[in-house]
C-alpha cells in the first residue's frame, strides 16, 4: 500500500498483515545490539548522563522501543511545508 | 503485602453520612444548614485515617487549614452571607499540585527536598473560592509518568474495587480516595491518560478537558505540550459543577486560552437527542471482552449506531510516546545527571533512553502531530462525539506485568494508555464515564471537538440518568 506524498514520492505504508513492508531506516533503527549499545553509550558521553552497567538493558530496552516508534512516524510522508504542531507566536 | 480486608464504615453511625454523598447533596446540606462545614470536614478526616491505611491515597492531609475553612465558611453563614456554590465540598489534589506550606512532590523522592510551595495552584484556589474544603494532597505515580498508580516511594494506591488490584495512573491516589468514598472531588492531570485510565480502572467519571482550557498554573510538569489537568467524581453533575468552577484564563499558564468561561451544568439535562455519535473502529477495537461489553452498552443506550475511522491513531499513539519521552527527559536532564539513583527504576529508564533521542525523529513527531489534528478535526464535520475504551482491561493487580490484548501480551505499564494517548496527542476533551461491570468496572471515553466538553458532559449526565454510567460502592468500603 502506498501513500503519495506532496513531494511526489511513494512511501512504503504497512501492509494489512501488520508488517512492514518497507525498509527499516539505517543505522538507528538497526536492530544490532552493537549499535544500540554505541547510540547508548555515545549519547551517555556526550549529555554527561551516569548510566550504570545495571540500568543498561533497562535503557536499551526503552531506547529500542522508542526507535520503533519513532521508525512508524517517520515512515509516514509528509509534505515539506507541515509545520510543527506547536507554532511560536512573537 | 494485601492489608487485611475490613469495612470502612466508621461514619456510618453518624447523623450526615458523608462518605459517598455527592459533592451537590454536600453543597445542599451545608446550605440548607442540615451540617455545618466543619462537620463535613471532622467527618472527612475519620473517614481517610480509617480507610486511607487500606487504599494508600493520601500523602499529606490539610487539617488546620480545613478547619479554618470550614469554620471561616460557618461563620459567613451565621452571619447571613450566601452559601458560595461549592459550600463545604471536601477536596483533595495530586501531589503535583502546589500547596501552600508543603513541597510538591509529583510522586518523587527527589523533590521532598524542594522548598515548601509558597502559593497554591491557581485550580485549587479558584475551588476553595468558591467553598470547597482541601483536605489533603494525594498519591500518584513517579514525575506522572505512569499508568499503574504503583509508586516505589509511598507505595500503591490500591483499588477500592479489590484492594489487591492497581488504581491506575499516574493519578492513582486521586481515584482511589474518590472511589473509596473518602472525597467526592479529586483533582488530577493528564498528559497521556492519567486522569481517564485511573477514572477507568476505579469506576469513576473523569474530564480530560480540552488542552489549554483549565489552567496549570502551579502544578508540577511532565510533557508540556500535552499536561492537562482536570477533575475526577462520582457523579456527573459533580464534575460539571467543579469544571465550571475552575473554567477561566490564567495569565500564570502561557497555554492557559484567553476565552470566557463556558458554565456547563446549566445545559446538562438537554439530553443527547439530535447529537451524531459514533464508535471508534480500527484501531480501537481491539479490546478486552470488558470493553467491548462496556462500549456497545454505551452505544445501544445513545442510538449510536455508526464507526467512524480515527486516521493513523496507531501512528498518532507512536508520535505521543515519542515527544512524550523527551520533552520528559529534557524536563529532568539534570535531575539525571545528578541525582539518577533516587529515581524509581522504570523511570528513569525511559528517561534516559528519552533524552537520547535525536532531535529530528521529535520534530518529525510533532510534524505528523500537525497533519493528525487536521485529521481528526476533519471527523468532527460529520459527528458530534466519538465513543472509545478508556483502558483496554480492567484494573489489573498490583504487579501484574503485562495484559492480554487479543493474541498479544502487552507490558501493562507503558500500554494502559493504549487508547487515551491518541487522543490526548491533539487536545481532544474527553469525559470517561464508568461503566460498572462486576467484579470491576471500566470506563467508556466520550471524545468531542476541542472546546465542546458541553457535548461531552451532556452525554455523559445522559448515560448516567438512564442507569447505564455509574460510581458504585465497592464493597469493602
Amino acid at each position: 500500500m502506498t501513500r503519495k506524498s506532496k513531494v511526489g514520492k511513494s512511501v512504503t505504508r504497512k501492509s494489512k498483515t501488520g508488517r512492514r513492508t518497507g525498509p527499516l531506516a539505517r543505522p538507528l533503527r538497526s536492530k544490532k545490539p552493537d549499535a544500540m549499545e554505541t547510540l547508548l553509550a555515545a549519547s551517555a558521553q556526550a549529555l554527561a548522563l551516569p548510566v550504570d552497567p545495571a540500568w543498561r538493558a533497562g535503557v536499551k530496552h526503552n531506547l529500542q522501543l522508542i526507535l520503533r516508534y519513532a521508525a512508524l512516524v517517520e515512515e509516514f510522508a509528509l509534505p515539506d511545508d507541515t509545520e510543527p504542531a506547536p507554532v511560536f507566536r512573537a | 503485602m494485601t492489608p487485611s480486608l475490613r469495612r470502612c464504615s466508621v461514619l456510618e453511625t453518624a447523623a450526615f453520612d458523608f462518605s459517598f454523598r455527592t459533592a451537590a447533596d454536600i453543597v445542599a446540606a451545608v446550605g440548607a444548614g442540615r451540617a455545618s462545614a466543619r462537620s463535613v470536614a471532622e467527618a472527612t478526616f475519620a473517614r481517610i485515617r480509617a480507610c486511607d491505611p487500606l487504599l494508600n491515597s493520601f500523602t499529606a492531609l490539610t487539617e488546620q487549614r480545613a478547619f479554618a475553612r470550614a469554620q471561616a465558611l460557618d461563620d459567613a453563614r451565621a452571619a447571613g452571607k450566601p452559601a458560595p456554590p461549592l459550600a463545604g465540598v471536601p477536596f483533595a489534589a495530586k501531589n503535583l499540585f502546589d500547596i501552600a506550606g508543603l513541597p510538591t512532590l509529583a510522586g518523587s523522592k527527589i523533590n521532598r527536598d524542594a522548598p515548601p510551595a509558597n502559593r497554591d495552584a491557581t485550580l485549587i484556589g479558584r475551588l476553595e473560592a468558591a467553598g470547597a474544603v482541601l483536605v489533603g494532597a494525594l498519591n500518584m505515580g513517579e514525575y506522572a509518568y505512569d499508568f499503574t498508580g504503583e509508586n516505589l516511594h509511598d507505595g500503591p494506591s490500591r483499588n477500592p474495587h479489590d484492594l489487591s488490584r492497581m488504581a491506575g495512573g499516574s493519578s492513582s491516589g486521586s481515584a482511589a480516595a474518590v472511589a473509596g468514598g473518602l472525597v467526592p472531588l479529586s483533582l488530577g492531570s493528564d498528559t497521556n491518560g492519567s486522569i481517564r485510565v485511573p477514572s477507568s480502572l476505579c469506576g469513576l467519571f473523569g474530564l480530560k478537558p480540552t488542552y489549554g482550557r483549565l489552567s496549570r498554573a502551579g502544578t508540577f510538569p511532565f510533557a508540556a505540550s500535552f499536561d492537562h489537568v482536570g477533575p475526577l467524581t462520582r457523579s456527573s453533575r459533580d464534575l460539571a459543577l467543579a469544571y465550571d468552577i475552575m473554567q477561566g484564563y490564567d495569565p500564570d499558564d502561557p497555554v492557559c486560552a484567553d476565552r470566557a468561561a463556558e458554565p456547563v451544568t446549566p445545559l446538562l439535562d438537554r439530553g443527547t437527542k439530535g447529537l451524531r455519535i459514533a464508535v471508534a473502529a480500527g484501531y480501537f477495537s481491539c479490546r478486552s471482552r470488558e470493553a467491548v461489553y462496556a462500549i456497545d452498552r454505551v452505544a445501544a443506550a445513545l442510538g449510536a449506531n455508526r464507526d467512524i475511522d480515527i486516521p493513523q491513531a496507531e501512528r498518532a499513539r507512536a508520535a505521543a510516546y515519542i515527544i512524550t519521552a523527551s520533552e520528559g527527559a529534557s524536563l529532568h536532564l539534570d535531575r539525571l545527571r545528578t541525582r539518577a539513583r533516587d529515581f524509581d527504576p522504570a523511570v528513569r529508564d525511559r528517561l534516559i533512553a528519552g533524552a537520547m533521542m535525536p532531535a529530528s525523529l521529535v520534530v518529525k513527531a510533532q510534524k505528523f502531530r500537525r497533519w493528525y489534528r487536521g485529521e481528526v478535526l476533519k471527523l468532527f464535520a460529520a459527528v458530534d462525539a466519538i465513543l472509545a475504551p478508556a483502558t483496554p482491561c480492567t484494573a489489573p493487580l498490583l504487579g501484574q506485568q503485562t495484559f492480554a490484548l487479543g493474541d498479544a501480551a502487552l507490558p501493562v505499564r507503558a500500554n494502559l494508555g493504549l487508547y487515551t494517548q491518541p487522543i490526548s496527542f491533539v487536545g481532544l476533551p474527553v469525559v470517561t464515564v464508568p461503566i460498572p461491570l462486576a467484579p470491576l468496572p471500566i470506563g467508556v471515553q466520550v471524545i468531542t471537538a476541542p472546546w465542546r466538553e458541553d457535548v461531552a458532559l451532556r452525554i455523559a449526565h445522559a448515560l448516567e440518568m438512564q442507569g447505564v454510567a455509574a460510581t458504585l460502592r465497592p464493597k469493602e468500603f
